[in-house]
């Protein structure tokens, strides 16, 4: 079996000769730490920061650590404003911090010498006018919005491919909270629930259109991806009963265009507590949830599991935060997360990116425990 | 429905106009300005909190029943003042140093103001002498610390260490949250609290108040 048919085989409760040990990509500063360390090539952490998930640089720290492959491999059109805005510092602080309007024209406070997202201090879409002046030209379809070189590429390569491919639909919902931040979005929802709807509708017909654009190159996915990073640790940050009468039409059709292609396995990337969102997703076709952040309130597949049964299936899960500890550590994470891959329809994966107090050491030995384990 | 009912019911709503011109109204009948505030918005904001506790609301109604609350509050502040009416404690908040995380840190923010408490926000990146010196400087009773991340709630320690080294740490409690913190990781680093939601907090920052 290679990769592809072994994520398929788990994630469809189907036989397979053993588990993929599949990665979630990590923080740069992490690669940085472990360059300086010694384990890894300098030139890999400054290849990752540029290429990506899944680029060479990933592929060559992945076999470093002993991981088969990046569930964010993953190609799609481009869904999000196009042009961006053109990224500006607005003012610079005296210790160092500045003020920019990002690329999607949220004005941020950032500070180059502290690893952490930047803190929100504005937006640009203040209301109607802004919306149609300067983001709705930047959310219409064309074709251009597809790499048609890159999709015929990959069409004409994708019955000899070893590695898993999903396609990225994009964002539904957390792509307007970067363009609004979570504040603004909220009083938006109550101080104009016409303009509200319709950016959501904007952004929904939008990433439907890309979709199907990037589906009709015949490429054969394994999987589609979202992102949407709406949740924080006590539940969402949007209210479950507008999510699925607003966002959750949207997640539906996308998802019967994506059956008809023959893509039954869809995931989302959010971190936090997504409990209220899961049947949500799981109604609307989205039957596949990552990272499954363990964090302080105990994430796991198997309540889900037991809730909502074999159609929710999950990729993730494992506490990244063993990464940091030894080697007990990783043993005992292993151990819990042995049940849960007897549940069928379960990739275990880090539940984050690795972070910067990840040891490599024990990054290393997890990727061979779990050998030992899962095969 | 009296007048301070209908504040409250609105403020729950998110209703900022209305808030201000119920407010306003209330104002202009005489009524005592701290009863419109305890009756009125603190009534409506705590019944927010327990009803965001309970999962029962989400994030996006508690933001828009803080900002009502904040435009009526607003038109009462200077006739608080004016009256000689305190705030029932006083508390510094912030993100630890080399963290730029601000969400939950304005969410225990308005929960706190929703227990009339007035509250000092330091923002983010806040090196621990800016909380100490603040909470000198200010008599606040409480210092409240947000942390997002595995790699900074560290930060936290030496905050109560820089506590310590001003001698002030017997005089001001120090609450702590955030999604990586845990019960357990207070208790190590000699915190005073750590609460699991913003709603939670805001009871036990009231609590240390009135103490």
């Amino acid at each position: 079996m290679n990769h592809r048919e072994r994520v398929q085989a788990v994630l469809h409760y189907q036989r397979y000769d053993r588990l993929p040990l599949v990665s979630f990509g990590y923080w740069k500063e992490t690669l940085f730490k472990w360059a300086w360390q010694g384990h890894i090539d300098p030139e890999d952490a400054r290849g990752y920061q540029r290429e990506g998930d899944n680029g060479p640089a990933d592929r060559r720290v992945m076999a470093r650590l002993g991981f088969d492959f990046n569930w964010c491999s993953t190609v799609g059109g481009k869904s999000c404003l196009l042009p961006l805005f053109a990224e500006e510092t607005l003012e610079t602080k005296p210790d160092g911090s500045r003020i920019i309007r990002n690329s999607e024209g949220l004005i941020e406070k950032v500070n180059d010498s502290i690893v952490s997202i930047p803190a929100l201090v504005g937006t640009s879409l203040t209301g109607r006018e802004a919306w149609e002046e300067l983001y709705v030209p930047k959310l219409r379809f064309s074709p251009e919005r597809v790499d048609a070189e890159l999709f015929d590429t990959l069409a004409t390569e994708s019955a000899a491919r070893q590695l898993p491919l999903g396609l990225q639909v994009g964002s539904l919902y957390g792509n307007i909270r970067n363009m609004l931040g979570v504040e603004e979005l909220c009083y938006l929802a109550v101080d104009d629930e016409d303009l509200y709807r319709e950016i959501i509708d904007t952004v929904g017909n939008l990433c439907y259109q890309v979709a199907e654009t990037a589906l009709s190159f015949g490429v054969q996915f394994d999987y589609a991806h979202y992102w949407e990073d709406i949740c924080f640790k006590n539940g969402p940050l949007v209210n479950p009963a507008v999510f699925r009468e607003l966002v959750a039409p949207h997640y539906a059709r996308i998802s019967a265009l994506l059956l008809s292609h023959g893509i039954g396995i869809t995931s989302v990337d959010c971190d936090g507590c997504i409990d209220l969102l899961v049947p949500i997703w799981l109604h609307s076709g989205v039957n596949t949830m990552f990272p499954i952040e363990v964090g302080t309130w105990n994430a796991s597949i198997a309540p889900w599991r037991k809730l909502y049964g074999p159609e929710l299936r999950g990729v993730g899960g494992m506490d990244k935060r063993v990464l940091a500890q030894d080697k007990a550590a990783v043993d005992a994470e292993i151990e819990r997360l042995k049940p849960l891959v007897d549940l069928g329809g379960y990739i275990p994966c880090p539940d984050h990116r690795i972070p910067p107090d990840a040891k490599f050491e024990t990054t290393a030995y997890y990727c061979e425990a779990f050998r030992k384990a899962f095969g | 429905m009296s007048l301070l009912q209908e504040i409250s019911e609105n403020l729950q709503k998110g209703r900022a106009k209305n808030v201000k011109e119920l407010v306003q109204q209330a104002i202009d009948e005489g009524l005592p300005v701290k009863e419109i505030l305890d009756k009125g918005l603190l009534s409506g904001m705590n019944i927010v909190g327990e009803r965001f506790k309970n999962n029962e609301i989400f994030v996006p109604e508690v933001l828009v029943a803080a900002r009502a609350m904040n435009m009526g509050a607003a038109l009462l502040k200077p006739l608080l003042k004016e009256a000689g009416v305190q705030a029932c404690g006083k508390a510094c908040i912030g993100t630890v140093k080399g963290d730029l995380h601000d969400i939950g840190k304005n969410l225990v923010k308005m929960m706190l103001e929703g227990k009339g408490l007035e509250v000092i926000d330091l923002g983010t990146d806040v090196a621990p002498e800016t909380f100490v010196e603040t909470a000198i400087n200010e008599n606040c009773q409480i210092i409240c610390l947000s942390a997002l991340l595995t790699t900074t709630m560290s930060g936290m320690e030496d905050v109560v260490n820089a506590a310590k080294a001003a001698g002030i740490r017997d005089k001001v409690k120090i609450m702590v949250g955030g999604a990586p913190l845990t019960d357990a990781f207070c208790k190590k680093i000699g915190a005073d609290a750590y609460t699991p939601d913003a709603a939670s907090a805001a009871d036990v920052a009231a609590k240390f108040c009135s103490a």
